[in-house]
């Protein structure tokens, strides 16, 4: 499709068409845009969507299974599980929100620095970047529990720590790329001081591909934050974290399977749901990957 | 060559001298006081008490004396003692290392098998219903929390079907761990697979080939293969640790006793000799894999061999 629709079109304002054009043909990515935006509205509407208060005990039986009344079942407190799930959409979205700022944050700050000063200062911080990089997300995430100790907000900063070094990496090569461009010269040509540089002048040129790049990001924070719930780490009763909803229900698997079933899934379609949009932005930032079908 | 090693090591050593750094400051940053956090639940300990603790681990010292005192301790083999039980740290550690170790390693070869599979046909069959169906089954893969993967394994395979064990130690207890980290990974290798085979399958040599009139399974298994593979090969390495970090969470579902299993209790019971081991433990084990990884790899590609 690019060569002709290329030659039509053209210029800079209608590149950004092609390439909203090039999204849209996705199907998967926008099936992915379709299930964050669903998510997104069931979190933002969730006490009109939600028919019991997530933490309302003996809203129903205890262990009821899925019925027209209760669709996703009760739990062991008879709470409604619908209503659960759909008040953790909150969580998850907060949580995902949390963590990816908090990386994206300190990670663009980290790689514009090291991209910006050169030399010494370039070389030791992007050295412990790559030394945090080194270790796992799950060893960094586990230790800033172990000395934060455990809780949600402290979940959310650990997999903002974890996951900070691909996004200094990113934000370093991308400064490294800028200060090769014309603009970049005639700034520094022009007498402009450090800080008019960085933030008048790098920042807002790096700003939107670290922003695309956060949403790459957003599907292994919800799961490293999930799983830290999960290990008990993260959300603490009687909160509907998702992860923690489901570590749970493992108690109770023999009688009340959906306990368990439910808040998988729902993590599954979100994750998924990130995973395809983030596909698609991948596929338009690197052009490469599209001639490889 | 020359150059390449030592720079390797250098950054590997670099690496293991800043995680001690880390580990021995690790106490002063928890919050709150350490040494009452972890003498909180022995009732009646005394001031005094608290105070003889302190001075035994050496928190009264400097902390450039007390990271001397560190560091020469774990030189020698001295991890400290677990706060509940008073075991020595390092062999509590290094008894449950092999099971970790078996476990990321048994995965990996899962993960590896599946995944290959998976990505060549996807990239044979490319453009295809089959090509596909196998992508969106490795999306689903890699959405998919893997906790919850071997939940639902543990109850329908061990308990309800009862085929396998709950829980234990032999190789019967290690088939449900190890598929589920497997399957868990396999999904990017398949991804990874297959677009390296597609690169591949567009290139000239296999056209060649093809003109040539060579066998169909000849240019797949010989040239399409074994080129495609290279970029998987090299993406294993950086697997393994993966696997090993995601072991730490498969472990607490089924129980296998391995370090994660260790360190998470540790953290609940604010153990701190325990994870400051684990922690040290751990980065070692990462820092040494990849490092193996990186060097077989130099040796196995000429362009880094004789750079």
């Amino acid at each position: 499709m690019s060569l002709q629709t290329a030659s039509v079109t053209g210029g800079t304002s209608s590149e950004t068409m092609l390439k909203l054009k090039q999204f849209m043909s996705n199907r998967g990515a926008v099936l992915g845009l379709v299930i964050v935006m669903t998510l997104i509205v069931v979190a933002l509407f969730a006490p009109m969507i939600a028919p019991y208060d997530p933490q309302m005990m003996g809203a129903g039986r205890r262990l009821q299974p899925p019925s027209f009344a209760y669709p996703f079942g009760t739990d062991e407190f008879g709470r409604d599980l619908y209503s659960r799930v759909i008040y953790g959409s909150r969580l998850t979205l907060l949580i995902a929100a949390i963590a990816v700022g908090i990386a994206l944050a300190v990670g663009l700050t980290i790689g514009l620095i090291g991209g910006y000063a050169g030399g010494w200062t370039e070389r030791v911080v992007m050295r412990l970047v790559d030394v945090v990089f080194s270790f796992t997300e799950t060893l960094i995430a586990l230790a800033a529990v172990a000395i934060l100790g455990p809780s949600l907000k402290n979940a959310m900063i650990a997999v903002g720590i974890a996951t900070m070094p691909f996004y200094a990496r990113i934000c370093y090569s991308t400064v490294l790329v800028e200060k090769n461009k014309p603009y970049f010269e005639a700034t520094v040509a022009a007498g402009a001081g450090h800080a008019r540089i960085l933030f008048l002048h790098l920042l807002p040129n790096i700003l939107p591909t670290m922003v695309v790049v956060a949403t790459l990001g957003v599907s292994t924070a919800i799961l490293a934050a999930a799983g830290l719930s999960f290990l008990g780490l993260g959300a603490q009763p009687p909160s509907p974290e998702w992860g923690w909803m489901l570590s749970a229900g493992r108690d109770y698997f023999s009688r009340a399977p959906w306990m368990m079933i439910v808040p998988g899934v729902a993590i599954a379609i979100t994750v998924l749901g990130f995973n395809l949009l983030g596909d698609g932005v991948r596929e338009i930032l690197d052009p490469r990957q599209t001639n490889r079908r | 060559m020359f150059r390449y090693l030592t720079h390797r090591i250098g950054t590997a050593l670099l690496t293991v001298w800043i995680t001690t750094i880390a580990v021995a400051m690790l106490i002063h940053i928890v919050p709150g006081d350490p040494v009452q956090i972890m003498y909180a639940q022995s009732q009646g300990t005394t001031p005094e008490q608290l105070e003889e603790i302190r001075t035994r681990l050496g928190l009264n010292e400097p902390i450039w004396v007390q990271y001397g005192m560190f560091v020469s301790r774990i030189v020698q083999g001295d991890f400290g003692q677990t706060i509940r039980g008073n075991q020595p740290v390092l062999d509590l550690l290094i008894g449950r290392l092999p099971n970790t170790l078996l476990l990321a390693s048994v995965s990996l070869v899962i993960a590896a098998l599946v995944g290959v599979v998976f990505g060549f046909f996807a990239a044979y069959k490319r453009g295809t219903a089959v090509d596909t169906g196998l992508m969106i089954t490795a999306l689903i893969g890699v959405s998919m929390p893997h906790f919850w993967l071997g939940l639902i394994l543990l109850f329908v395979f061990a308990v309800n079907l009862a085929w396998l064990p709950v829980a234990g130690e032999d190789w019967r207890s290690l088939v449900l761990p190890a598929i589920t980290l497997g399957v868990a990974n396999a999904g990017i290798i398949a991804r990874l697979t297959r677009s390296s085979m597609i690169d591949i399958l567009n290139q000239d040599f296999v056209r060649t080939a093809r003109a040539k009139g060579l066998h169909k399974g000849t240019i797949l298994y010989r040239h399409v293969l074994m080129a495609g593979l290279i970029p998987v090969v090299t993406m294993l390495g950086l697997q393994f640790t993966y696997m090993l970090g995601g072991a730490i969470v498969v472990e607490n579902v089924f129980a296998w006793n391995g370090i994660g299993r260790l360190a998470i209790q540790a953290i609940f019971q604010r153990d701190y000799p325990l994870i400051q081991g684990f922690i040290l433990i751990f980065a070692c084990l990462v820092v040494t894999v990849s490092l193996i990884m990186d060097l077989l790899y130099a040796v196995l590609d000429p362009r880094v061999r004789l750079s």
